[in-house]
């Protein structure tokens, strides 16, 4: 009998590591010159300094790198597929496995709450203009954080009750504890951002009355709506057929205690329907993926594809959804084609989570930037990790810059 | 890393941007290797020994001690001094100070002869350096007219020590043999020679590890070896213990002494401060690692300061020095139970053995639960504590005072990283 992982909704998974424990992982580093891990994180984070900091143990400067690189230092160390950045690129490869870098960046952050440290320091005075940044998701707090800390004064509008965007409502706290999100996004606050909930700004006409108030404009909302599959024998409107980005959210408001039934089926081989079937694991469902292709095209990163395997959660690949099937209004079934066309297969669902990707919500469907106009993130990237938001969000931060100063130019 | 505290300091009159300095060594030879140095943040330089006499060096010329995975505990090293032309040297020397004149340029010298040691000080002074560093200590030269067996003999490293400061208006720092037993001997004589500055420790005279397939030492020269200098961490130690005879020597207290011997990270350099060092010299890490660990030794000792309200260096160093008492002096009537945190243990039961076979029977076995007790045999050695791998899992306990002897507070040790 084969072990498989039990795993609580929101406890993690791995044991942090420890000054001991850090110091033994650091020792493994090569201290390569021109470190190549640093050289393939997106946001620079730098994790050739910043191990090399607690290697001569330097902890406080190692926190200094990260935070000072990386406004969402913290969620970054736990949710970015290193497997394709920086641990791909690590020279201790060559030897054996990688350094475990998001595990000693998830320590050096560890350490920034302990020492209370402020590494980030913004002017007080905010007196080179007003930006509006819209959503407060990654691309758009790493926006804010720079602008904020050369000087402006940035308010971030979102349509949620909480900021974070996809890191408060799209991820399984077992991967990204809320505790985490809310320390790097305190980080943001202190500079001196203002955050204003609960404020939805839909599309054109929201944006052109904010174009009043504000010099420039960052929009960072994302990709914020779950795709639709498009078969017509698929009811999407009978109870027992929801989308992924929904079913996350109401997980991690009522902190995973919901009834969504027994027999539940995730389709869809990405990161996101990773963390539905997780999460649906964890609330205690007779739970499977169904995925179209075959698992080396899944877009799913590596660490994900694992976790969801340890906990013993099928995926039956090459499948598609090709009929839903009703009793008394709601579902109570679902029919797969094989890729090939030639089997089916019927499953006893309770329900269904379609996971099959995220698109703009219709407001910003093809959004033209204006002057004075900004965008980064999925958005822009058509869904990319939140290590690149950060470094989208960073870029746009200084487009708006240099964009502004033209314009006192003049 | 941009956060910085002022980490200047005065050395024999000569104001640092920082005490660390790369010693006279492989990683100080030339114009090109210092001026990276510097620009990594490096605040001075000790150039590597400048001489006369030009060494004819061997193949290979180092080695390195190990424990288990961990390589490079020590470091022997077989290089002279200075294998450039004197005038080569004078002309890097002089570069040096024109395109740096913020960092600090001391240079070592050595010479064979009382006439050699005069006029390598006069040369180097008229090249802009900023102090002169005598060699007393290399322990491979290829002449016993050099090198530790002349810092070994007090009436030499007079003599010589006069004759450079005879020749110079700079300062001049003498750098000591580890290989003696008391080290304030040729300290006093060098400065009764008119030396202002002690460096202290050089090499330590090694052999590393025998070749099991010549039948000689390491590094392996056609066939043959000899004993060398040994540095790095393994030697920290001893280094930081002479540094505080130096100065508990009441005839040495108020010289000012560069410390070398080990250091690698921010922590090492604040050891050698504490103890009253007031410059800090640096080799075979940089060996190992490269220049660039100084930005995190800068980095590290400000967020030291600044955690512990500390405005300048002046204000911490030699704070340790007075702690360290003779054997004699320390409070002995108690001793310190250790305490173990059976949710942290790892139930390795390698504090059941250390215990049993180094130390006094004091921990008792579960074998059932495989977790460690501490029993009434403890004497509070703390042996168990030294051999636990897991973090926090035993720390000092309870302080339970001798028969007889009247309690009173302790203080305790609570942080073990």
């Amino acid at each position: 009998m084969t072990r498989t992982i039990d795993l609580e909704y929101g406890k993690s998974m791995k044991r942090k590591l420890n000054i001991r424990t850090a110091m033994e992982e650091a020792s493994r580093c090569l201290l390569c010159h021109d470190a190549p891990c640093s050289r393939d994180c997106p946001a620079g984070t730098d994790p050739g300094s910043f191990i090399r900091s607690i290697r001569f143990r330097n902890i406080k400067g190692a926190t200094e790198t990260i935070r000072k690189n990386n406004i969402l230092g913290g969620c970054c160390s736990l949710i970015c597929p290193r497997e394709k950045l920086c641990e791909e690129a690590c020279s201790r490869t060559g030897i054996d496995k990688p350094i475990r870098i998001g595990e000693l960046q998830e320590f050096a952050i560890e350490q920034e709450k302990i020492f209370g440290m402020e590494v980030l320091k913004a002017p007080k005075d905010k007196k080179k203009g007003k930006i509006a940044c819209v959503g407060a998701g990654p691309a758009s707090l790493a926006c804010a954080a720079k602008l904020s800390l050369e000087g402006y004064d940035v308010t971030i509008f979102e349509a949620e009750e909480k900021p974070g965007g996809v890191l408060t409502y799209g991820i399984n706290p077992s991967r990204l504890p809320q505790g985490v999100v809310e320390h790097d996004i305190k980080k943001i606050k202190d500079l001196g951002v203002k955050f204003v909930m609960n404020k939805r700004i839909d599309g054109k006409k929201d944006i052109k009355k904010l174009k009043d108030d504000f010099d420039a404009i960052h929009i960072g909302v994302g990709l914020g709506k779950s795709k639709e599959i498009e078969n017509k024998y698929i009811n999407k409107n009978i109870d027992g057929v929801i989308n992924a980005l929904d079913f996350l959210k109401t997980a991690r408001e009522n902190n995973g205690k919901i009834d969504i039934g027994e027999d539940v089926i995730v389709v869809g081989g990405g990161d996101v329907a990773m963390d539905c079937a997780m999460t649906a694991k964890q609330i205690g469902t007779n739970i499977s993926i169904v995925y179209r292709r075959t698992i080396e095209e899944a877009p799913a990163s590596y660490e994900e594809l694992e976790i969801v395997q340890k906990m013993g959660i099928p995926i039956i690949t090459n499948f598609a959804p090709e009929k839903t099937i009703e009793e008394n209004g709601r579902l109570a079934g679902v029919s797969f084609r094989s890729r090939d066309g030639h089997s089916t297969m019927n499953f006893k669902v309770d329900k269904l989570i379609l996971a099959i990707g995220q698109e703009a919500s219709l407001g910003y469907r093809d959004l033209k930037l204006s002057d004075g106009i900004f965008a980064s993130g999925d958005l822009i990237n058509g869904g990319e990790t939140v290590v690149q938001a950060v470094a989208d969000g960073k870029k746009a931060a200084l487009d708006i810059i240099d964009y502004l100063n033209k314009k006192e130019a003049k | 890393m941009t956060f910085k505290k002022d980490l200047s300091i005065d050395f024999l009159g000569v104001k640092c941007e920082n005490p660390f300095f790369l010693s006279s060594s492989p990683v100080s030879s030339s114009y090109e290797m210092i001026s990276k140095a510097f620009e990594s943040g490096w605040g001075g330089v000790f150039y590597k020994t400048v001489g006369i006499f030009i060494p004819d060096e061997c193949s290979p010329r180092f080695d390195i001690g190990t424990k288990e995975s961990t390589v490079w505990t020590g470091f022997k090293n077989m290089e002279m001094i200075s294998d450039k032309p004197l005038e080569v040297n004078l002309e890097y020397i002089n570069k040096l100070k024109r395109d740096y004149p913020n960092k600090v340029v001391a240079v070592s010298i050595m010479g064979s002869t009382k006439e050699e040691w005069e006029e390598l000080s006069k040369l180097v002074t008229e090249a802009g350096a900023d102090m002169l560093e005598c060699n007393f200590s290399c322990p491979q030269m290829t002449s016993s007219a050099m090198g530790s067996d002349v810092g070994q003999n007090p009436d030499l490293v007079y003599e010589y020590t006069k004759a450079v400061v005879s020749k110079t208006h700079l300062p001049v720092v003498a750098k000591m043999t580890p290989n003696l037993g008391n080290i304030e001997i040729p300290a006093i004589a060098a400065l009764k020679g008119g030396a202002k500055g002690i460096s202290a420790i050089n090499t330590v005279k090694s052999i590393t590890n025998i070749d099991l397939e010549h039948l000689t030492a390491m590094p392996v020269v056609n066939g043959k070896s000899s004993i060398s200098g040994y540095s790095g961490a393994a030697i920290k130690p001893i280094a930081l213990r002479f540094v505080a005879d130096l100065l508990k020597h009441p005839d040495i207290r108020e010289t000012h002494i560069s410390g070398i011997g080990g250091i690698e990270t921010w922590q090492d350099a604040l050891e050698f401060l504490l103890l009253g060092a007031r410059n800090l010299q640096v080799t075979t890490s940089v060996m190992q690692y490269g220049y660039r660990i100084v930005e995190d030794m800068i980095s590290g000792l400000s967020y030291y300061m600044d955690e512990r309200g500390v405005s300048s260096l002046d204000e911490i160093i030699g704070t340790a020095l007075p702690n360290i008492v003779s054997a004699e002096e320390l409070d002995r009537d108690f001793k310190i139970i250790p305490e173990i945190d059976e949710e942290k243990c790892a139930n390795c039961g390698r504090c059941y053995i250390s215990c049993f076979d180094a130390g006094h029977q004091a921990i008792d076995w579960d074998e059932e639960k495989r977790l460690p007790k501490v029993n009434d045999n403890c004497v509070g050695c703390h042996l168990c504590l030294n051999v636990c791998l897991v973090l926090g899992c035993i720390i000092p306990g309870e302080v339970k005072f001798k028969e007889g002897r009247t309690p009173h507070e302790v203080e305790i040790k609570e942080i073990y990283e």
